[in-house]
């Protein structure tokens, strides 16, 4: 086991790895931004030292500031959180060049996983599936319309130089193909100056699933089930759960099989998650997998009962999994609340400030991770995400009862949270029976007319 | 002044939770003010390198000081190598573009410069001493 490690990352996540050292008797060293000089979990690492100023490039982000750092701590490791260097292979593979142990994957798997092309092929390879598409350019309307007819309507069809949404027009039928292609590629060509264009089939308000990865040194992969993450807006995850509402148990064991089939092929070793899209009739098909361990990881942890991010420290320390496949049961429904500093009634803008006043949820079922207290000043520097608050109960309607007794306890101010946003979340119908989709919260909770003309 | 005697004095605050030490001898006057709120140190203490400043003014002042902050992380030293002298002694005039130190990190040795001009009245940090981003490293008396 190492002797200390340094924690390379800020708030929430760095004090979780602090206490996982804690724990496993490892001195953690912090590191911190001249923005985050007063923040009190630094108090619980066993050394703190400045790497920057505030902004993320100056301090999160200085890859060599905090090897500086790491050299002159003496640390044996660097845990690099989420975020920020987590998924950086160069970081990781300087780090381990200086004789300094990366806690995580190895740079090529993280490489490899990190290229979207890459991670396609290793599916295909591995038999787990992929949204089905064009693999490739295509080049012109008759070839798309071949294509489209034999993945099946409704297709979208995408720019591949594109981004923000551009580029793109969902096509539901054969009439409305040509026209759309003629249009995507004229918005490609003006916005990306790149007219390719692919295919892939759209799917229908998806739900998003995740399954939770270990695996060791030695090559031993298992999966630690999976994560419900359907809530979104604008692709930031609100509410996790555990286990997913929306698929049934034969649906769950392929799904989480596949998972790690792909993570043995991509040679994948600490913690990782791979990412799914499920339909409405539970086909699944492969999006990523991060190599990292994730904000939601807890959820995880309170249905399996195991302490992810020690695994994380003890599988980088050369320790084996001791964790069989057929060992690791879930039990009852775990959900995870996101709570931000931000306006949901203002198009969610971040509201930096003091936190004045804080009374936190407890009692039973209940766990918080935070690092804000009452005093904490939220710098505008960084994610808006003051605290992650979860429960946990033999049902998932106990644990709906208790998520709602906890949001009514948890007082935050004067600056904004979206605990009020929860609330309301935790009433809808559909939410409660287990039927929605990633395009939920935007259909139900556009919050100003001005975020519905976006 | 020592650095060793005002580590063991700010150690004296924060054992007895001290906010205020003022202590006059004479031409030398230190003023050493701590924070409201109590250091809660949970076992085992962070070193003094470790503990981020619970006082807004993180080195004991004397009036009217600037201080040469470090720029990054690393190993401070005092001299160009091991035979030479320093860079600087107390009571040397230095403009911005003097070089006052190397902090080194990752086998390479950066050059630091003082960035303003004064004369220097305290070194703040020992030869081959790790130091942090921001860490005041010479305390100078402006001109």
């Amino acid at each position: 086991m190492f002797s200390r490690i340094l924690v390379a990352n800020r708030g929430e996540i760095a004090l979780r790895v602090i206490r996982a050292c804690r724990d496993l008797g490892v001195e953690a060293v912090a590191v911190y931004s001249t923005a985050d000089r007063d923040a009190e979990y630094l108090n619980l690492a066993h050394d703190a030292i400045c790497v920057g100023g505030p902004a993320a490039g100056q301090s999160y982000l200085n890859a060599a500031a905090i090897i500086a750092a790491a050299e002159v701590t003496d640390v044996e490791a660097i845990h690099p959180g989420y975020g920020f260097l987590a998924e950086n292979p160069t970081f990781a593979q300087m780090c381990r060049e200086c004789q300094i142990e990366f806690i995580g994957p190895s740079a090529g798997a993280m490489s490899t996983l990190g290229d979207k092309v890459q991670a396609k092929r290793l599916a295909r390879k591995a038999k787990v599936p992929l949204v089905p598409g064009s693999d490739g350019a295509v080049e012109n309307e008759k070839e798309a319309l071949a294509i489209a007819e034999k993945i099946g309507f409704p297709v979208m069809i995408k720019a591949s130089a594109g981004g923000g949404g551009r580029g793109m027009r969902p096509v539901h039928n054969k009439a409305a193909l040509a026209p759309a292609f003629r249009s995507a590629r004229a918005e490609a060509e003006a916005s990306f100056k790149d007219g390719t264009l692919y295919l892939e089939r759209l799917i229908e308000r998806p739900r998003h699933v995740e399954v939770q990865l270990l695996g060791d040194r030695n090559g031993n992969i298992v999966h630690l089930w999976e994560r419900d993450c359907s809530l979104q807006r604008r692709n930031q995850k609100l509410v996790e759960e555990s286990p997913s509402p929306h698929i049934n148990a034969k649906t769950r064991r392929k799904l989480c099989s596949a998972a790690v089939r792909l993570a043995k092929a991509a040679n994948y070793h600490s913690a990782g998650t791979c990412e799914f899209l499920v339909d409405e009739d539970e086909n699944f098909y492969f999006m990523e997998i991060n190599a990292r361990i994730q904000v939601e990881h807890p959820v995880t942890e309170l249905v399996t009962g195991e302490d992810l991010v020690q695994w994380q420290i003890r599988i980088a320390a050369g320790e084996p999994l001791t964790l069989k496949q057929d060992n690791i049961k879930a039990k009852g429904a775990a959900i995870e609340c996101r709570i931000n500093a931000e306006s949901p009634d203002d198009d969610f803008r971040p509201c930096p400030g003091p936190l004045r006043r804080m009374i936190l949820p407890g009692g039973p079922g209940v766990r918080l991770d935070t690092h804000a207290h009452a005093g904490y000043v939220v710098s505008p520097y960084y994610d808006s995400m003051i605290a992650k608050l979860l429960v946990h109960r033999p049902t998932r309607r106990e644990a709906f009862a208790t998520m709602r007794r906890a949001l009514s306890e948890f007082v935050v101010g004067p600056v904004q949270t979206t605990i009020s946003l929860h609330r309301r979340i935790f009433d809808q119908a559909d939410f409660i029976r287990g039927a929605v989709d990633t395009g939920f919260i935007e259909r139900n909770f556009a919050s100003t007319p001005r975020a519905a003309a976006i | 002044m020592k650095i060793d005697w005002l580590k063991s004095l700010v150690k004296v605050m924060v054992d007895n939770e001290l906010t205020r030490v003022e202590i006059r001898e004479g031409e030398t006057h230190v003023l050493l003010k701590r924070g409201d709120a109590p250091v809660v140190v949970a076992p085992p203490a962070p070193a003094p390198l470790a503990a981020p400043p619970a006082e807004s003014e993180p080195t004991p002042t004397l009036n009217n000081e600037l201080f040469v902050r470090s720029p990054m992380v690393g190993t401070f030293y005092s001299a160009p190598d091991p035979e030479s002298p320093p860079f600087v002694r107390v009571g040397d005039s230095l403009t911005s573009e003097s070089v006052v130190c190397l902090v080194e990190a990752m086998k390479v040795f950066n050059e630091i410069k003082a960035e303003q001009s004064g004369r220097v009245t305290r070194i703040l940090v020992q030869n081959a001493e790790a130091v942090e981003y921001d860490q005041p490293l010479f305390a100078l008396a402006p001109d």
